[in-house]
């Protein structure tokens, strides 16, 4: 869609996101740079709305 | 399996609040809900639609070593199938572990044949798959 999208097998540069966290059931931050840290794989699943059907 | 999900849309975090305690179909998920209303992430991922705001529906998944491995986008109108989700992860991380192996378009869990390219291959992918 834009040239700086990222491609397969490219490293994704650390991000951060604002994330509600159903299992506390609190506002926290999500870090791509903790995922790896912790050794653990990450799906990210974009969708987009809230409140809608599929 | 050492996997975290995160799901990402262009709402706030206090929208997804609002939507995880109101929506019934919701009240199994434990999986953190991110927001991203400025649509940083979602174009960095190629997914954010400048007509709408919105992302398109985007499945990406990133390995421990913070490389992309696969990415699926869809139209807003088709939803995304989560047994073909399972199966692109765990075929991920079967081949993470045996980098010599490569899954077959019928791999589906653990267990089903997987190849092991080389030159004696070249031109005999029928026999291996069915020897």
């Amino acid at each position: 869609m834009s040239e700086e999208a990222l491609k397969l097998g490219q490293k994704v540069p650390d991000f951060e996101l604002n994330t509600y966290d159903p299992a506390e059931d609190k506002f926290r931050n999500f870090r791509l740079a903790d995922q790896i840290e912790r050794k653990r794989w990450t799906i990210l699943f974009f969708y987009p709305a809230d409140f809608t059907f599929v | 399996m050492g996997c975290d999900l995160v799901t990402v849309s262009t709402d706030t975090q206090f929208v997804h609040l609002a939507w995880k305690k109101s929506e019934g179909e919701l009240a199994e998920v434990r999986y953190p809900m991110a927001a991203d209303p400025t649509g940083k992430i979602s174009r960095m991922f190629g997914v954010y639609d400048e007509n709408t705001g919105l992302a398109l529906r985007g499945t990406f998944i990133i390995n421990p070593e913070g490389l992309l491995v696969n990415s699926e986008v869809n139209f807003y109108n088709l939803g995304r199938n989560i047994d073909e989700l399972m199966r692109k992860f765990k075929a991920n991380l079967h081949m993470s572990k045996k980098p010599n192996e490569v899954c077959p378009s019928k791999w589906k869990d653990d267990g089903d044949k997987t190849l092991i390219p080389s030159e004696a291959m070249v031109g005999k992918v029928h026999e291996a798959l069915v020897g």
